[in-house]
């Protein structure tokens, strides 16, 4: 694994800029400005700028890479004119709704209203702080990290609900109560499933977790919580098949009906940035996050930035997986929906913790052989 | 979750989720080489060279997306024949072919072809079955889009190069009676009004004086202009126009003795 960190390269970037710089000034300013506290500064300044440039890179990639599946899904192409194979049509898509104007309904509550979009965009933003994509790659390794991010991730009903509500609009107002109903139903059983991973793994620390599975990956032994987990997931990003926020045929467009232009790209962003975020949640919990089997030959995981590489490999594999989902299964209806969350998902990932338990009371798994002794 | 399928039978809820999955990821396998769909303006269908790498591989009938010769799309009109007749115009059920002058010809009588606004055409081919001397006709060409009204209007050079680019033409005509290839007149109906000398696109009718008849008492005699028209056989190209401009249909086919 190489030794560059995202830390470091924002710290060289802003060293070599304050270094430029400093040449046009006289000697106090030139001191000052080479400074560590002005590099640091900055450099946390660029450190936030590249999170922020290579998350919302990627939810546009990941909108581009949706599309496509799905077009072969239904046997047709997809976005095939802008760019190579259609690459750059999300940025055009992107770009019009940029140049929209914003309506307002003349009932609508203006603060809601505004704050909605800004701050469901800000919570799924935030997260990608917290989440290492390799060794060194992330924000900063807090013991509790894990947990901060599904606090944060959890936010979201509450400005879906505000901007609901907001809106004015009884089709609007349905689909945010639904959304709320839905997401509060499935962080529970998505947080039993993470209790299992947790109490296998030892830490909240995302880094530990990972690093816990460099001998076998989480999804072995605790395939009930991946099923849990997957299912959460798809609810909690409201795709098919439990998309009732914004089920089209019923409700306009759901909690967004009366959002345009750039706000309605913002929801959208916020929803593919949050789809990204449960990818990679599956990742670094279930199928080892940066880490691959020791039976892969050393040239495929030895080149530089490998871990990155893999790991985005491996989440968009997973997001594949959930526009499969979304191609194959017809939505389900509310009572389904809440049936399915409390009375299978729940069981389900109690039983998955009381799994993880005795594996680590047995500290020996069948098959796999013994686990090593535990971190945190 | 009442565990019945839409048929009523029994099913195991296992399989709501593993069915369709199976059946969209067999589609996906399907088309993950290539799907069915046509990349269309740069993939057609009707390109024998498109057809022989790609609908024929994948095991389409060779006939797949050809365009039938009896197509009616753009037309075609060859200026050098086209003898200014008119009868295109007259055919036309939406009035949206218009005679333009074109180089050519001499100064008395300018040379005379269409200009076709496809906003108003409708391709019904009236006009390439009424044209006498084929000149012309529907092509195969299906593509008409254009960015501004004015470009929808087809002049007469453009018409000609779609003439030059050969490709397929519809060339069905009815032909005029058999054996009556003479245009007749029915004398006591003509006014003399010089309508088809006018339009005669040959110059091949000549208005000719004859005595002015006086009415006997108690008859009233018809308003009109002496004058009557006789027709060159030799120079008549039998393009019929003087028959559909007639305002008393006194003009007909048939075979002079």
């Amino acid at each position: 694994m190489s030794s560059v960190t995202l830390y470091s390269v924002a710290y060289s970037i802003a060293a070599i800029l304050l270094g430029g710089l400093a040449h046009l000034f006289p000697a106090p300013v030139h001191g000052w400005l080479i400074s560590g506290d002005v590099v640091t500064a900055l450099a946390t300044v660029i450190f936030a700028a590249i999170l922020l440039a290579a998350s919302m890179l990627n939810t546009i990639l990941l909108i581009w890479y949706e599309r496509k599946l799905l077009g072969r899904f239904m046997d047709r192409r997809g976005a095939m004119h802008v760019g190579y194979a259609g690459l750059l049509q999300n940025f055009a898509d992107g770009l019009k709704l940029f140049r929209k104007d914003t309506v307002r309904p003349g009932q609508a509550d203006p603060l809601g209203f505004w704050l909605s979009p800004t701050a469901y965009m800000v919570t799924s933003l935030v997260i990608f702080g917290l989440l290492p994509i390799s060794t060194g790659w992330n924000g900063g390794s807090l013991p509790l990290t894990l947990l901060l991010a599904l606090v944060i991730f959890s936010f979201a009903p509450l400005f879906i609900f505000l901007g609901a509500w907001a809106s004015n609009n009884k089709y609007s107002l349905i689909g945010g109560m639904r959304s709320a109903a839905q997401m509060i139903a499935y962080e529970v059983p998505i947080l039993l499933a993470v209790v299992a991973v947790v109490v296998l793994a030892g830490s909240f620390d995302l880094n530990t977790i990972v690093l816990e599975q460099r001998n076998y990956w989480f999804w072995a032994p605790l395939f009930l919580a991946l099923i849990v987990f997957l299912t959460g997931m798809l609810a909690e990003m409201e795709r098919i098949p439990f998309d009732l926020p914004e089920a089209e045929a019923e409700l306009v467009e759901g909690w967004n009906t009366e959002y345009g232009g750039m706000l309605f790209a913002f929801f959208m962003l916020a929803d593919y940035l949050r789809a990204l975020v449960g990818s990679i949640l599956v990742v670094l919990l279930f199928l080892g996050g940066w880490t691959l089997p020791s039976y892969i030959p050393a040239a495929l995981t030895s080149f530089p930035l490998a871990g990155i590489v893999w790991f985005m490999v491996k989440t968009y594999l997973v997001f594949g997986l959930f526009v499969w989902v979304r191609a194959s299964l017809p939505r389900i209806r509310t009572d389904q929906l809440l049936r399915l969350g409390w009375m299978r998902m729940v069981p389900l990932a109690l039983l998955s913790v009381i799994l993880a338990a005795l594996v680590v009371l047995a500290r020996c798994l069948p098959l796999i052989g013994c686990v090593p002794s535990m971190g945190g | 979750m009442d565990g019945t399928s839409a048929s009523g039978t029994e099913e195991k809820p296992f399989l709501w989720v593993t069915r369709p999955l199976a059946t969209a990821a067999k589609q996906f396998a399907k088309s993950l080489w290539r799907p069915s769909t046509v990349v269309y303006p740069f993939e057609r269908l009707e390109d024998p060279k498109f057809r022989a790498k790609v609908a024929v591989a994948s095991g389409k009938p060779i006939g797949v997306g050809e365009i039938w010769d009896n197509y009616r799309g753009v037309h075609a009109l060859n200026i050098n024949t086209c003898i200014s007749c008119n009868l295109c115009a007259f055919s036309c059920p939406d009035v949206c072919i218009e005679m333009v002058t074109v180089p050519g010809g001499d100064p008395k009588h300018p040379k005379k072809c269409p200009q076709i606004d496809y906003g108003k055409c409708s391709f019904c081919g009236f006009c390439s079955d009424a044209c006498p001397e084929g000149c012309l006709s529907m092509t195969t060409r299906y593509e008409l889009s254009v960015h501004k009204r004015e470009e929808m209007v087809y002049s007469p050079a453009k018409m000609f190069d779609v003439y030059k680019s050969k490709l397929p033409m519809n060339p069905i005509r009815v032909e005029r009676p058999e054996n009556e290839d003479q245009i007749l007149l029915d004398a006591p109906l003509c006014i003399g009004c010089n309508a088809c000398s006018r339009d005669c696109p040959t110059n091949c009718i000549t208005m000719l004086d004859i005595p002015k008849l006086t009415p006997k008492p108690g008859e009233k005699m018809p308003k009109r202009i002496w004058k009557e028209p006789v027709i060159n056989d030799s120079d008549c190209v039998r393009c019929g126009t003087c028959i559909s401009v007639c305002p008393k249909d006194c003009l007909f086919w048939g075979t002079r003795q």
